[in-house]
């Protein structure tokens, strides 16, 4: 059975609180937004640093280790809002090119950080591969916002 | 006084050039893409920075190193805000003006360039902020009015797309006047 069906039968968003409650969506949209500032803010500190600028007299290194938690916390925060924004309307997300796009590019930026970024910055690699880390990173993240915004502009209803 | 502003903010959306943005295709959403990632990168300092006068993140690293390092990044995105904002509400500025959530929005913004003076010498240019290795109060006070006051901007610009009835507030305040 396809992913469609099985959800067509089994899940009704209609008595969904996302779309019962007058403010619950948009105060949803908010802590997305107030979080991803949180994540993606602090992951640019980092990319910043890797690019030569930034918090003076300390290491890519310093940085990541002082906002790798709230990195962390920003992005389960962020993913969260994002579950509850995407289950007031599953299917309209489900067949948007634009958001399996943004899907990818978060699933990348988040393997990235993890793994290659946060290498980088703790090994004090040479400028040349820190700096293209740091630009990579920024583009990824960037990639994924704009593709939040594209969405709503893109998908219609189904 | 009203029908001015009215007139007004007719006039300038109906410019040239703001018609252009409104009735482009792509520039109008690339204009809020770019006010959003505005927020991730630039925002996400200013909510570090905060955290930091708040002593709860980068504890390693003086406040006054913090505030200093991020002041360039701000400014720059403060400048791409402001012009990502003028484009997004010179070109709607007929639906934008009356909309309390804009005008709430435009007032907190003054606020914090207000909040920005009065903390301007003792804790943003303040090279000795925490010299001693202690954060002041003053500090913690900066830091925990800037969180809730950008916070607040940041839930206002989400609301102005939710707002639809330019009476609702007036008919809230009769509706209460006759009340009493």
């Amino acid at each position: 059975m396809s992913v469609e069906i099985l959800l067509i039968q089994t899940y009704d968003p209609s008595t969904n609180p996302m779309n019962t409650v007058e403010w619950l969506f948009a105060a949803m949209e908010c802590v997305h937004i107030g979080s991803f500032a949180l994540s993606v803010g602090t992951i640019a500190m980092v990319d910043m640093s890797l690019l030569g600028a930034g918090v003076k007299g300390r290491s890519p290194a310093q940085i990541l280790r002082a906002t790798e938690l709230w990195t962390m916390a920003g992005l389960m925060i962020v993913i969260s809002a994002g579950l509850a924004i995407f289950s007031s309307d599953p299917l309209r997300y489900y067949y948007s090119p634009t958001f399996r796009f943004k899907m990818w590019a978060l699933l990348a930026g988040i393997v990235f950080n993890y793994t290659i970024h946060r290498r980088v910055a703790l090994s004090g690699s040479s400028p040349a591969v820190a700096r293209i880390t740091g630009a990579v990173s920024l583009i990824i993240w960037i990639t994924v916002i704009f593709c939040g915004l594209f969405f709503s502009f893109t998908a219609g209803g189904y | 006084m009203d029908m001015s502003v009215a007139s007004l903010s007719h006039a300038i959306q109906s410019s040239d050039f703001f018609t252009a943005v409104r009735q482009s295709e792509l520039f109008y959403p690339a204009v809020l893409a770019t006010h959003l990632t505005c927020i991730a990168i630039f925002g996400g300092m200013i909510l570090m920075t905060d955290l930091r006068l708040l002593n709860l993140a980068f504890r390693h690293t003086p406040a006054s190193v913090v505030i200093e390092s991020m002041r360039v990044w701000k400014r720059i995105g403060f400048v791409i805000m402001i012009g990502c904002g003028v484009l997004l509400a010179g070109s709607h500025l007929d639906k934008y003006y009356p909309n309390p959530y804009f005008q709430l929005k435009l007032s907190l913004l003054v606020v914090t360039g207000i909040h920005g003076l009065i903390f301007h010498r003792s804790v943003y240019y303040n090279a000795g902020l925490d010299r001693d290795g202690r954060l002041p109060v003053r500090a913690a006070v900066a830091g925990g009015t800037s969180l809730v006051l950008w916070l607040s901007i940041m839930t206002c610009g989400r609301w102005i797309a939710y707002y639809d009835d330019p009476h609702a507030i007036a008919r809230l305040v009769r509706g209460l006047l006759r009340l009493v």
